[in-house]
């Protein structure tokens, strides 16, 4: 199972006031508060965490059959590298890792149950309007859409 | 506050987030602010707010949690109100 995530960076600012009062405390925890209030780009750090919680989130959905939006319990911890931002997503007993990539224009996060299999995952990313309409007949593992842009894995 | 008022109230948050008009129009218990408002669930957590400043009430994690639709939002808010009045 696999898990994917974009954020249009440019209607995420448009989108979502993330300053706004009691905003980050209904979906952050304590130590991911503070990886924004301490990030060198705050709006940036938002949107990873976010990108990852939700990636991770939806292996978590198919697994489980669990709906619910809980994001303060998906709780995230990055290990930063020099070119690539892993991390990983612990929900109830699950843990799930991650691979994200942040661009100027969108922020993208990978998600897999088992670590080695994130180099395995083949990523397209489609900018509006060149999104092929027939994407689902190639079966994708996950497909997330936000914005100019349309995301899928296999 | 009978369900039905809160329903309308609630459209009223919901409204800024949602761009499908015919869905909104129709708005019932069964709407799904994701599958059927196509609400980014990044503005859930605005909703969430916003039900807390309208109502004056407040949502703790649990409850969020299960605020994806009309109905679960309904129940809550009412559970939340008669807390409060009593």
């Amino acid at each position: 199972m696999l898990g994917n995530d974009i954020v249009d960076l440019d209607l995420a600012k448009i989108q979502s006031n993330w300053r706004r009062k009691n905003y980050l405390d209904k979906i952050f925890t304590a130590e991911e508060q503070l990886l924004i209030s301490s990030a060198k780009r705050p709006d940036e750090m938002v949107w990873l965490l976010w990108s990852m919680k939700e990636s991770a989130y939806k292996i978590y959905n198919r697994k489980t059959g669990i709906r619910n939006f809980a994001p303060k319990s998906l709780d995230c911890t990055i290990y930063p590298n020099i070119d690539q931002i892993k991390g990983t997503v612990s929900i109830d007993n699950d843990t799930y890792f991650t691979k994200s990539d942040i661009q100027l224009q969108y922020i993208h996060t990978i998600a897999a149950p088992v670590y080695n299999k994130l180099e395995k995952i083949k990523v397209t990313i489609y900018t509006s309007p060149n999104h092929p309409s027939d994407y689902k007949c190639t079966k994708p593992g996950c497909v997330s859409h936000h914005g100019q842009y349309l995301a899928l894995v296999y | 506050m009978n369900k039905e008022e809160i329903i309308e109230a609630l459209k009223t948050i919901v409204e800024p987030y949602s761009e499908e008009v015919l869905a909104l129009a129709h708005i019932d218990e069964n709407t799904d602010f994701i599958n059927d408002l196509k609400i980014n669930s990044a503005n859930l957590v605005d909703i969430v707010l916003d039900i807390e400043e309208k109502f004056n009430i407040e949502i703790d994690n649990d409850s969020m949690a299960k605020m994806l639709t009309v109905k679960a939002t309904t129940e809550i808010i009412a559970q939340k109100l008669e807390a409060h009045a009593g």
